[in-house]
């Protein structure tokens, strides 16, 4: 069966980023978190709470319903998405339409990124937030 | 190509420089900005004038990997007249890199409060009146809410109201209660009317060498996550030091009276973490998690009215707030942390001040005009929390100038010989012995942190002394420190760095370097410290031991003057060639 990111304890976050940095090097080749496909935000005033945010592998996403040139699409695997990038025309409906809001935007590009349920950001992850679960 | 920004509050101007040149002669941090600092800061200058500079830098490692976490501040002193260092961890290295600001410098003065905003390439200044006043922590609050639209992970540099008031022991808090503690940057900050910088960016940088840097990567990380040289810091934390020192009489105690608190059960990393630990946070790219934060739940209106305060211990602030003014309580060490992080002092100096402060009292040496009706104790937390609201009020004279530090306090109300300060610095939580004491005073930045002589001295327990043996064991550690000051790493990961390590991180990241030109680059810049501060009026030979210091048990028992001068001035002869190695180089 194949397996997708989840949030398995959120709690326990200590917010040290590694791995949104593990995501941006693997799929990127580069240093830095802003081209990751997940995020981990602190809310404003609340110290040391952490939100977790993750591509939440959906079998009939909204991102991909919304785009209108058939760039974001959904993943071979039958769930999450996959993108074309010749045919994304940067209009931003897909961020828009994750309910989750966990759709990254990359600003480089004017593309999405799309999580590709890899795990990497598991192997970084020094206090057990993330797993990789089987997909029901 | 590394970048250094600089800002001029006067006018708004907003210059770029490329700075790659200054990156490769000293390999960033620290030694960048040493340079940079020996080109702007005279003599003459007033640390609160306008031509007065600020500089943040990171350095080549900072991003590229885990630790790395930290960026150093240049500056100043309005507390020494001296040259001002000091390291803060959170997200600023990361916001740093991710807006491609190596180095921030920041001159002049604004008219009016204003913060500096850095979005990317989008910078400027934002007026904020109504954020003057305002507590460093509602500050980021306000600010983090306010900048919540933004791409990019924010940093939010502030000072609190103890900046505003220009006390020369204001911190710069960054993020989550981390700070540039020490040396008085906050109040520079304040006397340019600048309240805040807020730095984002969304720049990555393409790695060259994907395969060496990944396994040189996971080397690192898993012996960061794994290895016992940082699983201290992630446990207990610093706080681990409390019994362990008190043990060996080296937790300064009710002013440096005894090394051994009978109370450090109660104040322990141990207690701490048992009864107030609500979790472990970590600075941006640091899987170590060594911030930790203690919960407060306190009844305010009876029967049942609770409210919840937040706020980060350590060792040094367990220290200053707690043994050395006799406070037994963890939960009132916390209350007493809260205050301070609120107004935005420097914890330690702050507590080294209410401690001479108390004996000062007991001694007569205050008047009850001066202290206004109030009865200073060791262990009386209520009192101190009223004096600390009398300072942050201004409420007369005596509390205006107890902000100004102990150096100051000690010259106007007397009480020199129990003022604990080296070159006019509050001590750190160390009575270890004459390491740590002769540590405070030669380090480049006067903390226990440049040559760590608290850990020579545990080394040395038990042991006939070797002066020259520990002074070149100090010297060698303050030179290495150098370096992996100007990387930006987090000393709490020095275990794992090793010299070896860093030069294969270094040629990973594009420097020709090895270990030898690494050391090279150390003894310069710390010799270019050295010139520096002595431009600025420091002297070895007017280093000199609180006269309270040669009367008490340290570790490693009583000290004399003698032997504090015999270990400085062979300090002094390292030093000099390495001031020599530096005019060569310049």
């Amino acid at each position: 069966m194949a397996k997708k990111l989840v949030v398995k304890d959120r709690e326990r976050c200590i917010g040290c980023y590694s791995c949104m940095f593990a995501c941006t090097r693997t799929w990127y080749g580069a240093v830095g978190i802003e081209k990751s496909a997940m995020r981990v935000k602190n809310y404003p005033g609340v110290e040391g709470a952490f939100s977790v945010r993750v591509c939440q592998a959906c079998k009939d996403p909204e991102c991909a319903a919304a785009c209108p040139t058939g760039s974001l699409r959904v993943s071979k695997r039958g769930f999450g998405v996959e993108l074309v990038k010749e045919l994304c025309i940067h209009c931003r409906k897909c961020i828009k339409a994750c309910a989750a809001n966990a759709l990254q935007w990359d600003e480089q590009e004017q593309v999405p990124i799309v999580c590709h349920h890899c795990g990497v950001c598991v192997c970084y992850c020094p206090t057990e937030v993330l797993a990789m679960e089987e997909v029901g | 190509m590394y970048r250094m920004l600089s800002v001029d509050l006067t006018n708004g101007k907003i210059e770029e420089k490329d700075v790659t040149e200054l990156f490769e002669r000293f390999v960033g941090g620290k030694g960048v900005l040493t340079y940079l600092a020996m080109q702007e800061i005279t003599a003459d200058l007033d640390p609160f004038s306008e031509t007065s500079p600020i500089y943040f830098a990171i350095g080549p490692l900072n991003g590229y990997f885990p630790s790395m976490s930290k960026t150093v501040a240049m500056f100043r002193s309005p507390l020494t007249g001296d040259l001002g260092e000091s390291h803060a961890g959170g997200r600023l290295h990361l916001a740093m890199l991710s807006a491609n600001v190596h180095v921030l410098r920041i001159v002049g003065k604004s008219e009016k409060p204003v913060y500096l905003s850095i979005d990317g390439d989008d910078v400027s200044l934002v007026p904020c009146s109504s954020l003057w006043g305002r507590s460093a922590l509602a500050t980021e609050r306000i600010l983090r809410e306010k900048e919540d639209q933004r791409k990019g992970k924010k940093s939010i540099v502030r000072i609190g109201p103890a900046g505003e008031r220009l006390s020369p022991i204001a911190v710069v808090t960054v993020d989550s209660s981390r700070h540039f503690g020490r040396l008085g940057l906050g109040a520079i900050m304040g006397s340019k009317n600048l309240k805040a910088i807020v730095i984002s960016g969304s720049n990555c940088q393409k790695i060259e060498d994907r395969r060496s840097y990944q396994l040189l990567y996971d080397r690192i990380f898993q012996e960061l996550v794994e290895s016992e040289n940082t699983y201290k810091y992630r446990d207990l934390g610093t706080a681990a030091n409390v019994i362990p020192l008190s043990k060996i009489m080296g937790l300064p105690t009710r002013n440096f009276s005894q090394g051994f608190f009978e109370s450090a059960q109660n104040i322990s990393g141990e207690h701490f973490a048992d009864q107030l630990l609500a979790q472990q946070i970590s600075c941006a790219h640091c899987p170590i998690g060594c911030i930790h934060m203690g919960v407060l739940r306190e009844l305010f209106a009876d029967p049942h009215m609770y409210k919840t305060l937040k706020t980060s211990y350590d060792h040094e602030l367990i220290y200053s707030l707690g043994s050395n003014i006799s406070v037994s309580k963890a939960e009132e060490v916390l209350k007493l942390i809260h205050f301070v992080e609120r107004q935005g002092w420097d914890a330690i100096s702050i507590g080294v001040v209410l401690a001479w402060a108390t004996e000062a009292f007991q001694r007569g040496l205050i008047t009850p005009e001066e202290i206004d009706g109030l009865a200073l104790n060791f262990g009386d937390t209520e009192t101190y929390l009223k004096v600390l609201e009398n300072i942050a009020r201004g409420k007369n004279e005596f509390y205006r100038d107890l902000e100004k530090g102990v150096h100051h306090c000690a010259k106007k109300y007397g009480g020199e010989d129990f003022a604990i300060c080296f070159n006019k610095n509050e001590a750190p939580g160390y009575m270890t012995g004459p390491d740590a004491f002769v540590g405070y005073a030669v380090g480049v930045r006067h903390s226990h942190l440049d040559c760590a002589g608290y850990s020579v001295d545990q080394k040395y327990l038990g042991r006939s002394e070797d002066i020259e043996r520990e002074v070149k064991t100090m010297y060698e550690e303050g030179v290495w420190r150098v370096l992996t000051n100007s990387l930006v790493m987090c000393l709490f990961a020095r275990g794992v760095y090793t010299p070896q390590k860093v030069v294969e991180c270094l040629n990973v990241v594009g420097f020709d370097i090895d270990e030898p030109k690494m050391n090279q680059i150390a003894r310069t810049v710390h010799g270019m410290k050295y010139l520096l501060k002595e431009r600025l009026g420091f002297k070895f030979t007017n280093l000199s031991l609180p006269k309270k210091l040669t009367n008490v048990y340290t570790s490693r028992g009583k000290m004399n003057e003698s032997d504090f001068e015999k270990r400085v001035e062979l300090y002094f002869k390292f030093v000099e060639e390495d001031k020599r190695l530096a005019s060569r180089a310049l």
